[in-house]
């Protein structure tokens, strides 16, 4: 009996949680098909159900009457992220393991002082890198170009990855790198098919963090750039006029959401289902 | 498999440290069983890496057959080591860990899996191949870590870093008589660091006892348990420890004052601090003008044998006597050791 009302207890927290959780997307789910009417004017008996469903926010968001056709900024935003998280997790995978396993000094500085480096870039308010930022690749002729922002979100998210991976490279024992010396293995290949494997879930988080900062970012986005590319986040605030379209902005954000939201399902799946069990002690 | 030389081999970390390895010189034959027996501290695990290439001496050279590695790294001395902690390539199966030195040395498939299978054969884990290695039981992990030594059939040595420390106490002594059945049947150098004296003798051909990074004696078992180099040895080996008693040089013999234990001093013994040592396994009772006399304090019961603590006066000295007698504490003990027994130290120095 007590096991019982414990079990329900159990069920109507999570259900509680849930329903605050999903609550927001399935109002957006909604929203995005009402029209103007819809959203303002508001349900007579059964709220977020009754209305007349109208595709206008949907082909608001494919070139649609008072909208802007999103897919090529968001094929950009796919480019942008994938390779910028790609390259940084590579680079910084490499910088973490360097710093982890061997022994760096110029002068008073040490590998401490380094990983702090890397850190204390993400340090200052974005707004300080702006400038530098616009500067450096007006320089290099590289504004509004999706190379000149590969290369900015790099220097973004390196700091990430490092900080992460540095971590996870620490908690995996020198021992291993040393037997597997002793095996006769190159630094390299013990690098690769020792500690790389023993590491697999630090580089699914910092993966994961590099994705979900590099598609969202809206501030290197909108300053560096300007007709030529655009990047998702920017687009849907294009969609934004005198009078606020809910039903667009709902699409868009439901669009932009997605990706993330299946990434995040399938991770968790991922790590739940014992994928990267006995990578960890 | 090698002869391994280490010549004047000595190791500071820093330079103007004390040295944490004293130099050195030893020879270490090709297929011989050696241990380094010492508390922690005492430079053992210092000489292992040295000896695997992860640290570079700064004193002296080590010779794999005569050839000069001291400069050689680790993956080109072709060692393997086991270590204290169980270390497994947690990602891969145990086939594949125990494949993977001939991996990394890019033997043929079809030939690591041959050798692969005949060394899980003879070490018990045939049946778990299949496996993630991280799967294992704490001594399979260590069967395995051997494992990885065995595979290569040209291994130069095996190091065991206090491999049973972490084993449960039953399996231990399984896993002891394993690698000891492993050594005599493959025939290969092998060095086992320990600071349990039972497990050094036991497994051992010669044993080299440490202390404070310095080799203090390096010999057979029995070499070492009868005449101890110094009164650190006498004391780490055996149990109990050995009787160290302060001593006097009168007319030509050294004497234990209180007492009519005496040897012959040695010609141009000197001066310095005497004391006259023996085992607690070498003293007789007697009943009839005892060399020492004195009260029983303490009796612990071993089995067949009973330690007893004898107090005479400011002494107090340790007799293993065979059990069956019926002593109790506060009961007068008079003992004799034998002339050849008693060894003669100088600053806790053998000297005769």
């Amino acid at each position: 009996m007590k096991h019982t009302s414990y079990l329900a207890l159990k069920y109507l927290v999570v259900l509680a949680w849930s329903a605050f959780v999903v609550f927001p997307f399935l109002w957006m789910l909604s929203t995005s098909f009402k029209s103007a009417n819809g959203v303002t004017g508001g349900a007579t008996w059964l709220p977020w159900l009754q209305y007349e469903p109208s595709t206008a926010g949907w082909s608001a968001l494919f070139g649609g009457p008072g909208g802007v056709n999103i897919l090529r900024p968001y094929l950009n935003s796919v480019i942008v992220t994938l390779s910028a998280s790609a390259l940084s997790l590579v680079l910084g995978t490499l910088a973490a393991y360097g710093l982890s396993r061997f022994t760096f000094r110029a002068g008073p500085v040490r590998n401490g002082d380094i990983t702090f480096f890397f850190i204390s870039q993400r340090i200052m308010p974005p707004i300080v890198l702006a400038i530098p930022f616009f500067l450096m690749l007006k320089t290099l002729g590289l504004l509004d170009t999706l190379t000149g922002l590969i290369l900015v979100y790099i220097a973004l998210l390196l700091p990430i990855a490092v900080w992460v991976m540095v971590d996870f490279f620490n908690s995996v024992p020198r021992g291993l790198d040393e037997m597997a010396w002793m095996d006769g293995c190159t630094p390299v290949v013990t690098f690769l098919r020792v500690i790389l494997p023993n590491a697999m879930p630090g580089l699914v988080v910092a993966g994961m963090f590099c994705l979900i900062f590099g598609w969202n970012d809206f501030f290197f986005a909108f300053t560096l750039t300007f007709t030529k590319v655009q990047l998702l986040p920017v687009s849907i605030v294009a969609l934004n006029s005198s009078v606020t379209p809910w039903w667009a902005l709902s699409a868009a954000a439901i669009v932009s959401v997605a990706p993330l939201a299946v990434l995040a399902f399938v991770v968790e799946r991922f790590l739940s289902r014992g994928g990267l069990a006995g990578a960890v002690r | 498999m090698a002869e391994i030389t280490l010549e004047t081999l000595g190791h500071r970390y820093a330079p103007g440290l004390p040295y944490a390895l004293r130099p050195f010189s030893m020879t270490w034959q090709d297929g011989g069983t050696y241990a380094l027996l010492g508390p922690s501290g005492c430079g053992k695990s210092t000489m292992l890496n040295i000896i695997s290439g992860l640290l570079r001496p700064s004193d002296g050279r080590v010779l794999f057959d005569g050839v000069d590695v001291t400069e050689r790294d680790t993956g080109k001395r072709n060692i393997a080591q086991v270590f204290q902690v169980p270390v497994i390539y947690r990602s891969m199966t145990v086939a594949e860990n125990l494949g993977f030195p001939l991996v990394c040395r890019g033997v043929p498939a079809a030939r690591i899996r041959r050798r692969v299978d005949s060394i899980a054969e003879r070490l018990g884990l045939a049946r778990h191949l299949k496996r993630p290695a991280h799967a294992l039981s704490a001594d399979q992990k260590q069967l395995v870590s051997l494992g990885r030594g065995l595979v290569r059939e040209d291994v130069a040595a095996i190091l065991l870093d206090e491999p049973l420390t972490v084993i449960d106490p039953q399996l231990k002594f399984e896993l002891r008589r394993i690698l000891k059945e492993i050594n005599e049947e493959f025939r290969l150098t092998t060095v086992l660091v320990t600071h349990d004296q039972t497990e050094a003798m036991t497994f051992a051909k010669e044993v080299i006892v440490m202390n404070l990074g310095e080799v203090v004696q390096a010999g057979a078992p029995r070499a070492l348990f009868e005449r101890p180099a110094t009164e650190h040895v006498g004391w780490f080996i055996g149990s109990p420890a050995m009787n160290f008693l302060p001593a006097r040089q009168e007319s030509g013999r050294v004497t234990v004052p209180g007492t009519t234990l005496s040897a012959a001093a040695p010609e141009g013994l000197g001066e310095g601090r005497l004391s006259l040592g023996f085992r607690p396994e070498h003293a007789r009772v007697v009943s009839e003008s005892p060399q020492v006399a004195g009260q029983v304090e303490r009796i612990w019961f071993e089995g067949s044998d009973e330690v007893v603590a004898l107090r005479a006066e400011a002494l107090t000295l340790r007799v293993r006597l065979p059990g069956g007698r019926v002593l109790a504490t506060g009961d007068r003990l008079g003992i004799s050791v034998p002339p050849e027994n008693l060894l003669i130290y100088r600053d806790g120095r053998l000297v005769a």
